[in-house]
């Protein structure tokens, strides 16, 4: 029924294009993270205007469908004179929108951490930014690891819409698969298939966390 | 800006229609399976088939969801219209979560429930009917307010299949002019409003049970 040769012989070219799948994703939730510490530090620290500013910026990211965003940056890093590949164009797109998730899953974590704790910082004579840094930063970390896996399969998900600015991820590849060969079921089916083993992977990472590292 | 904003209106029409249609549709799906699922056992084979379709659909980006939809129904002989297409890999998506949106809320009723609508004599289709849905649906209208903003954002996916909705309406209208980040910028300003309407009617529903059922805590 299904063609077994056919689906072996593009085997290799999948598996390449997942690994870029895995790429892209791992570095885009590296740049996230980078800018959701830096982003919920000066949320936390900082006054009225800054914290509406950056809000803004989540319910932006929230709001409007990643397709969009995705091409907002394709079209607009060229336009400020940033010439990127396809492949960091999509980075710069999946860093950009896991941000937004990125700086509510840290400024949550630490607004519901024990007052207690800043009120000891403060007597200890500590400045607001040590208390951020030294005292409360370090305790997150273990919580916030079950969202961040979360995060981490919501980015391979999203990486899968990259295809339209053509990056030779899985999407992209099936696509093009079909479209050479004209066969269906066997691509679609081999792509799907791809996907499930990368986010099922994931998803019991990410209950192995919740169960084991809850405090 | 002003004067392309007239001729992006049909096409938000359409999104908003494809989103509402398959978040309706699903709505039921889901509910009617949900259900099925908390009343028979864990072994049935029904309640084997949803856990491995949600499975599916929550492990495998909604892009390629439509693009199945696209290219395998005309292979089983089904030839419809664009927009259908959409409004089933819409709805095959939302399905989904839906049924685990109404496990969960039917699940969480009180067993006390059954126990009462047993001892009035009511079987468990008609319990689940008169007595556990009505509630449970009142806990799932929060979860299902975020969920059409969600549609709402995935139906943008639908312009890879060539439905002409808000975003495909846009990207058209950029080959006609070139402004590419002005149209783009402005397309995001309309879908703002409205996800973040959904989602603000969403955090309404959910603070409204929640100081219902801190009520009723209390006069116990």
């Amino acid at each position: 029924m299904l063609d077994t040769e056919f689906m072996l012989y593009i085997l290799p070219r999948v598996l390449k294009a997942s690994l870029v799948t895995l790429e892209i994703s791992f570095l885009s939730l590296l740049f996230s993270i980078i800018l959701g510490l830096l982003f919920s530090l000066i949320a936390l620290s900082s006054g009225k205007i800054i914290n509406i500013i950056i809000r803004c910026f989540v319910e932006f990211t929230r709001g409007v469908p990643q397709l969009v965003q995705i091409s907002i940056i394709y079209f607009a890093l060229p336009y400020w004179g940033i010439y990127f590949n396809e492949f960091w164009t999509g980075v710069v797109a999946l860093s950009f929108i896991g941000a937004g998730y990125t700086i509510e899953i840290f400024r949550n974590a630490v607004l519901t951490l024990d007052k207690g704790q800043q009120e000891a910082g403060k007597i200890l004579g500590m400045n607001k930014y040590q208390i951020l840094i030294y005292l409360l930063y370090p305790q997150i970390i273990k919580r916030s690891l079950p969202p961040i896996t979360n995060e981490l399969i919501n980015v391979v998900k999203a990486s899968a819409l990259l295809s339209v600015i053509s990056v030779n991820e899985i999407t992209k590849i099936m696509n093009d698969v079909i479209f050479e060969y004209f066969v269906v079921i066997e691509v679609l089916l081999e792509a799907t298939v791809m996907y499930l083993i990368i986010i099922s992977v994931l998803i019991s990472i990410s209950r192995y966390f919740e169960k084991r590292l809850v405090v | 800006m002003a004067e392309v904003f007239p001729r992006l209106l049909p096409p938000l029409w359409v999104t908003i229609k494809v989103s509402f249609i398959s978040l309706f549709l699903a709505f039921i799906i889901g509910l009617f399976f949900g259900s099925l699922n908390c009343i028979s056992s864990k072994f049935n084979p029904i309640n084997i088939i949803t856990r491995f379709y949600v499975w599916i659909v929550l492990c495998t980006p909604i892009i390629i969801q439509i693009y199945a939809a696209y290219l395998l129904l005309p292979k089983v002989g089904i030839k419809l219209d664009v927009f259908w297409v959409g409004v089933i890999a819409l709805t095959f998506n939302s399905a989904g979560y839906q049924i685990e949106i109404s496990r969960a809320s039917i699940s969480s009723i009180d067993k006390g429930q059954y126990e009462a609508s047993k001892t009035l004599g009511m079987n468990i289709f008609s319990s689940m009917i008169y007595i556990i849905l009505p509630q449970a649906i009142k806990r799932m209208l929060p979860a299902t307010a975020n969920e059409a903003s969600h549609l709402i954002k995935a139906s943008s996916i639908l312009s890879v299949i060539a439905l002409l909705e808000l975003h495909k309406a846009a990207i058209n209208l950029q080959g006609n002019s070139f402004k590419f980040i002005e149209l783009l910028v402005l397309q995001a300003m309309i879908y703002l409003p409205i996800v973040l309407c959904t989602s603000y009617i969403a955090n309404i529903l959910q603070k409204r049970n929640q100081s219902k059922s801190t009520k009723i805590d209390l006069i116990k």
